[in-house]
């Protein structure tokens, strides 16, 4: 073993637990408002990166590729957003306002139906995404990365920064601050949890959208593309905190580093095993997460 | 007994023409959907028992159903053993490693637990693919049935074999979860902590509830593999295990014949998707449906805009898709996905959940009547209180942090007195009661119970010490009925082995349960209200509740925790009566209340508590014209000897 | 309004069944899921065979010319479905025959219910050995089971021969962990030790169906000094294999089974799939007016640009009109005596990979080939070049262009050894 090879597994895999960790994210916006996640979100990243890449093509028919991708970007994080607050009120409000947990299986359910209309709509095989940034590799310090591989770096900081930056500076975004701290005390003050619960869904699927855009050139389009991907996404936000913010992050990262190394060193039949050992072991160290936190049972 | 005869009658008739088909129908391809359904039947039964009774979203049956069926296929082919040994081994590997797997899944719930047997799940699911030399990995394990007494089993009689386990399952299943056991499941879905306080253990509980349903996933996994001839890792992965879930949520989650709904709907619903015209019949009918539902809902006001639309509009587009969509196999999944929503959405209690209440209805199936409340006498005996000290708390510490929430505190409770506990908020009240009780662990000092140490930190150990307490906020166990709440916390009433429950011979200790727990409600008022779900209780009926269901533990020691919060002024009244009457029974009491006036009323000595330190101690009397109490309260000194603070609102907010 | 609708409906079915004089074929595979562009392409290339036989008058059995009724499973890729499936369709006391399945897994827990009742059925485009070989293990003296696929160990025997004539001495074998992969390790490793032990395995690397990150797995083959690599697996996993050879830096050529001609590998590998070698036994080439016909007909009904999978899509179209020819030969609908049929076709089918002249022999527990329609002529070594499948050597394309317009003579002669 020697250092360029750990260093490229390691930068390998982080990337891709930047992915995880994006998604993840996304679990965490609507979980802070309404304690609600959606298990269907990965049918949205997948739906997204379908209808970008049929905005991109129609682009193409244009512009050239630089200008159709760039147009997309928007295009596409929209649709996620929409198709966000779709889930939001077929899926969750109504178990939300019943108390239940009904929308663990409603938001299952509607994935299910996302997942059948691509198939049907886009085809069931796996296609590539056109983009304009090179997969060919860059060498920095021995290790070899693809300058598509750093955009999703990027893109994963640029949103999440963004996102943060919105919950701070904007009055809707101090809305969504105060309804996550205490839904009830908001409510008093005025502010609607229902809106904010539909702001919060739709901006996780804007988030899911970008986590599609952003891994499908690497990874191509197709109705499955995101059903591997989830579940990673699902442990590192559990294993995080799903109230933990950038905790998923470091999370995602150490995920994906120890998928690689298992992978390398345990044997490749075994990638995911250590993840997922380590994920029972947290949750039942630690059930609110790594860097959730502890609550004090109150009665 | 019309309604034994009448619910026992269905279950025969049931079995009955399912065991009956093979005889009438000689079609190979019959025969393989009820074997098949048989199976899945058994392996919903066990999930239901998590999904359902424990309410947790358990996403590793799968997993049990994949090992099952490896450790049978295993047995037969390695050892060279037969069915039974096989089908044991099944069913014994899953039900010990279900109940290991409920051990780090103890602490967690929703979408924590969900992970967790999710990750079970694929851990499993990557063994059994990585150990080739033992499972044969990806390339499968091919099973050939084994002789039974030197016979190979013919189709039909393999598939009766599948039904009389299903029948033998659905039995004692029934008996369980119709006994202490079934209560106790669903009593730790409504609230784990009034749970381990009624001296249930939630633990136990927990764990036998997951080792039983993952064994029933073990016993059809073995009859899986049997069945098939033929296994492979990837057939236990995650988009089966959701259509499992939907399943049992379809067929209607707590209901035996649920989880056979939901089996049907499994294995039929595919075929009957690949016939365009049979699908589009079926889809009209379920559009009519959810069209009358949905109307009858709106203008009954039985249900909310959304839950009568969105039925409707989802079935509209499945009849509408299905003219326009040639061939529906390629759209099989985004239409058990439009039918599942509709069902989810507009009947939340699935499909049996809907049916039960319909054909009762229609039958006019009586409820099975109550036996006479037990002499009161018998339950809840009168004890002897002669005003020595009881619990005794010594030096008791509890910190948050930096925040001393109870700060040294000493004092005395005596046998047969009501002692109030009462102080402005955030005086540390609710912390002391969450110390003695054990949901938190003292951060120092020592509570005394009958001059004995009382268990630290364990909310279930307390309970069974002889401490009953009510929670400030509710703690019901709401799904569950009046009279099922107090059953559930009954003390030494169920003596029976396990068994016994599941051969239901445990049925004269549940008549003496009911009757028992009647005679408590009588004592609170709600005998007549002994069937009504603890949530659809008026507020006051189920502060009441918190009371009768804390009597059932026969305390020595009973904590109320603000029992008159927020109830109107003829509950109050009520209440006290209520605490009186328990009082009489000798039933040492420590009050926390708000409202001065009940305190006045009831107590015999009050401890008043500010930051966590006693202020002042005595009766009610003295303590109210103590000048720390009125100081604590007004937040100034008293100005003159008269100035007495409110007997009414108790800790009211500080004068603006 | 919906009484009348599902009222309308009824009817329409009594009606459709009342229709009757049909030959009743069975289409089945996952068409949906994973698997579904294998199994989607293959269901589509019988179907437009059966339009074009129904098209011109339908199958001229006996005196009258039946239509074909098509009536599709989707398996779903799973075993338990195919079981299923199987027991549906063994009990269709009228059907003639079945084609399909892609996954071995559903072959085997799902074709011994067919083959118990002696329904015919020709496997396409499944190739792993043991849906084939469970039956010469079992010594079933009577099989009905027929396979219309390049089987794996033609195919291996090809990856093997070509990393030989290239001059490669060490390999790594990369594969995925379903069965597929994981049986094609096993006759790749077969191949090795068969031909010779001329090629040194440096690393055996496993992946799973959805991993997108193959840098662990190439690297250890990097480390290894692996020359090529010889990969067995299906889907878009494969093109994560070359892009991840490009990203590290490494210049192994892909040579592996015959998926990597389909276009979820070829798409998504682009450039980088420049060079990887598979055994092919159709080239979306119209190399005959037969295969333009073909290939223009399926782009034409299915509104696609490109088949999904052509080869499984010229097999399904293939293993259509073999069917069609035992129905007319055995002048009878009845599956018993179109299995006979099969077993002995007196006249060459014309399909599109190639004229069929006596594919398959009377079944013969020792040699699995007597089911086996496919020969080493048929397959030959297929190269990506820019986004599409050309042929590895150009003398295959003149051979092929042959045997698909003159029916190849060695099967008719081994046929008739046996019955001497």
């Amino acid at each position: 073993m020697n250092a360029a090879i750990i260093g490229q597994m390691a930068i390998s895999g982080a990337l891709m637990g930047l992915v995880y960790a994006l998604i993840a994210y996304g679990f965490q916006l609507t979980y802070a408002t309404s304690k609600s996640i959606n298990f269907g979100q990965g049918e949205l990243v997948m739906l997204s990166a379908f209808f970008s890449l049929t905005l991109t093509n129609l682009g193409l028919t244009h512009w050239g590729l630089g200008l159709s991708y760039a147009l997309m970007i928007p295009g596409g994080l929209l649709f996620g957003a929409l198709m966000g607050l779709v889930v939001e009120r077929a899926g969750v409000r109504l178990a939300l306002e019943q108390k239940s947990e009904g929308w663990i299986l409603l938001t299952i359910i509607i994935g299910l139906f996302f997942f059948s209309a691509a198939e049907n709509i886009w085809g069931r095989d796996d296609r590539p995404f056109p983009t304009p940034i090179s997969a060919d590799p860059i060498h920095v310090l021995g290790v070899d990365v693809t300058r598509l591989e750093l955009s999703v770096a990027v893109g994963v900081f640029a949103i999440m920064g963004l996102i943060e930056l919105f919950k701070r500076r904007t009055l809707l975004g101090k809305a969504f601050e105060a309804v996550a701290a205490d839904r009830d005390a908001a409510e008093l003050m005025g502010i609607s949890a229902t809106r904010t619960v539909m702001l919060s869904y739709g901006l996780s699927g804007a988030v899911a959208a970008l986590a599609g855009i952003l891994v499908s050139p690497i990874t191509t389009v197709g109705p499955t593309m995101a059903s591997a991907l989830i579940l990673k996404a699902f442990s590192v936000a559990v294993v995080a905190g799903l109230d933990s913010g950038f905790g998923v992050v470091l999370v995602g990262m150490f995920l994906g580093v120890l998928e690689s190394l298992a992978s390398y060193y345990v044997g490749s039949g075994w990638r995911e095993a250590p993840g997922l050992i380590l994920l029972i072991l947290a949750l039942a160290l630690r059930p609110t997460g790594v860097f959730g936190k502890a609550t004090i049972r109150k009665v | 007994m019309r309604r034994l005869l009448f619910l026992r009658g269905a279950e025969l008739l049931a079995f009955a023409v399912l065991g009956a088909i093979p005889l009438l129908v000689l079609n190979e391809y019959a025969l393989g959907l009820l074997t098949l359904l048989s199976i899945y039947g058994i392996l919903l039964i066990g999930l239901d028992v998590t999904v359902g009774y424990l309410g947790q979203v358990n996403l590793a049956q799968i997993a049990f159903l994949g090992l099952g069926g490896y450790a049978a296929g295993l047995v037969i082919t390695r050892l060279g053993m037969g069915m039974g040994p096989a089908l044991l081994a099944a069913t014994a590997l899953c039900l010990v490693l279900g109940g290991l797997l409920a051990l780090p899944a103890l602490r967690l719930e929703g979408p924590q637990f969900a992970l967790a047997t999710l990750s079970f799940a694929a851990l499993s699911a990557t063994a059994l693919n990585e150990l080739e030399s033992l499972t044969g990995g990806a390339q499968g394990l091919s099973i050939a049935q084994p002789p039974i007494f030197g016979h190979i089993l013919t189709k039909p009689q393999f598939y009766w074999l599948c039904l009389a386990f299903l029948a033998l399952v659905w039995m004692l299943m029934r008996n369980l979860l119709a006994s202490q056991w079934g209560r106790a499941f669903e009593a730790l879905r409504d609230s784990p902590i009034a749970t381990d306080a009624m001296g249930v253990g939630t633990y136990r509980h927990k764990v036998a509830a997951f080792a039983l349903g993952s064994g029933l996933g073990g016993l059809a996994g073995g009859l899986y593999a049997l069945n098939l001839g033929y296994l492979q890792p990837q057939s236990f992965g995650y988009e089966q295990m959701i259509t499992l879930l939907l399943g049992v949520v379809l067929g209607g989650r707590k209901s035996l014949w649920g989880a056979l709904v939901g089996a049907s709907v499994i294995v039929l619903l595919p075929n009957l998707l690949s016939k365009h015209d049979l699908f589009l019949a079926f889809s009209g009918l379920g559009c009519a449906m959810a069209l009358a539902a949905g109307l009858r809902g709106l203008v009954k006001k039985t249900t909310r805009p959304f839950q009568a639309l969105a039925p409707v509009v989802a079935m509209g587009i499945l009849v509408v898709g299905g003219f326009f969509v040639p061939n529906t196999e390629d759209w099989r999944k985004a239409i058990f996905a439009l039918m599942l929503f509709s069902v989810v959405v507009g009947l939340p209690e699935g499909l049996m959940g809907f049916l039960t209440g319909f054909l009762a209805k229609l039958f006019r199936v009586p409820e099975a009547p109550l036996p006479e409340p037990s002499d009161l006498n018998s339950v809840l005996p009168t004890h002897p209180a002669d005003g020595s000290p009881l619990l005794v708390l010594d030096h008791l510490k509890r910190y948050f942090g930096g925040v001393k929430a109870v700060d040294d505190l000493s004092m005395t409770v005596c046998s047969g007195s009501i002692h109030g506990l009462i102080g402005p908020n955030g005086s540390g009240k609710s912390t002391v009661v969450n110390v003695i009780s054990g949901l938190y662990t003292p951060s120092g000092g020592r509570v005394l119970l009958h001059g004995q140490e009382l268990p630290q930190g364990s909310l279930f150990r307390v309970a069974r010490a002889g401490v009953a307490r009510t929670f400030q906020n509710l703690q019901l166990f709401g799904e569950l009925t009046a009279l099922e709440n107090v059953m559930v916390a009954l003390k030494d009433v169920y003596r029976s082995p396990l068994p016994l429950v599941l051969l239901g011979l445990a049925r004269p200790e549940e008549r003496r349960a009911q009757a028992d727990a009647l005679a408590l409600l009588e004592l609170i008022g709600l005998k007549d209200q002994a069937r009504a779900k603890a949530k659809d209780l008026t507020y006051g009926a189920q502060r009441f509740l918190e009371i009768a269901r804390a009597l059932a533990r026969k305390p020595d020691l009973l904590i109320l925790d603000e029992p008159a919060a927020g109830l109107a002024h003829p509950d109050v009244l009520q209440q006290i009566e209520i605490i009186k009457r328990v009082h009489q029974r000798g039933i040492t009491i420590i009050l926390i209340e708000h409202h001065m006036d009940v305190v006045s009323e009831l107590c015999d000595a009050v401890t008043v508590l500010d930051g966590g330190k006693v202020i002042a101690e005595g009766t009610p009397d003295e303590v109210k014209r103590h000048p720390k109490v009125v100081e604590a309260y007004l937040g100034q000194p008293p100005e003159t000897d008269s100035a007495t603070p409110h007997t009414d609102g108790g800790a009211a907010p500080l004068p603006a | 309004m919906f009484k009348q609708l599902v009222h309308g409906s009824l009817l329409l079915s009594a009606l459709g069944l009342q229709g009757g004089d049909t030959v009743k074929i069975a289409l089945t595979g996952p068409f949906s899921g994973g698997s579904a562009p294998m199994g989607t392409s293959a269901r589509d290339g019988a179907k437009l065979a059966i339009a074009e036989i129904n098209a011109a008058g339908g199958i001229q059995v006996g005196a009258k010319k039946l239509k074909i009724e098509v009536i599709e499973r989707d398996d779903e890729a799973k075993n338990e479905r195919g079981a299923l499936i199987a027991q549906e369709l063994a009990a269709m006391s009228d059907l003639s025959g079945v084609i399909g399945t892609v996954n071995t897994g559903v072959c085997i827990a799902g074709d011994k219910h067919l083959q118990e009742t002696g329904i015919t059925k020709i496997i396409c485009p499944a190739a792993g050995s043991a849906s084939m070989t469970q039956w010469s293990k079992a010594g079933v003296k009577d099989n009905s089971i027929f396979r219309f696929a390049a089987h794996d160990g033609i195919q291996a025997a090809m990856v093997v021969e070509e990393a030989i004539n290239r001059k490669f001495t060490k390999v790594a074998v990369v594969f995925d962990s379903t069965n597929y992969g994981v049986s094609g390790r096993d006759d790749m490793l077969d191949q090795i030790k068969k031909q010779g032990n001329k090629l040194t395995v440096v690393a055996q690397e496993k992946f799973n169906i959805g991993d997108k990150d193959m840098t662990a797995q190439l690297l250890r083959a990097k480390s290894a000094g692996a020359e090529a690599i010889l990969i067995w697996g299906i889907g878009p996993e494969l093109a994560a294999i070359s892009n991840g050879e490009a990203k590290i830096g490494m210049k192994a050529p892909l040579i592996g089974g015959w998926t990597l001609s389909m276009s979820n590998y070829i798409d998504n590998a682009g450039k980088n799939g420049n060079g990887t070698l598979m055994p092919q036994t159709f080239i979306e080439e119209p190399i005959t007016p037969k295969a333009k016909a073909f290939i223009d007909g399926y782009h034409k009904t299915f509104k696609v640009g490109r088949i999904p999978s052509p080869v499984a899509a010229a097999q399904g179209y293939d293993a259509v009109y073999l069917m069609a020819a035992a129905v007319k030969q055995a002048g009878s609908t009845d599956t018993h005596k179109v299995k006979e049929a099969l077993e002995d076709l007196k006249e060459p089918v014309k399909g599109v990979i190639a004229t069929w002249n006596h594919p398959y022999a009377k079944w013969d527990p020792a040699d699995v080939t007597t089911h086996e329609a496919f020969r080493r002529e048929q397959t030959v070594m297929g190269m990506v070049k820019d986004g599409h499948v050309v042929f590895g050597n150009d003398a295959d394309r003149e051979r092929l262009r042959k045997s698909a317009t003159t029916a190849t003579p060695a099967k008719l002669n081994k046929a008739k050894a046996k019955t001497k």
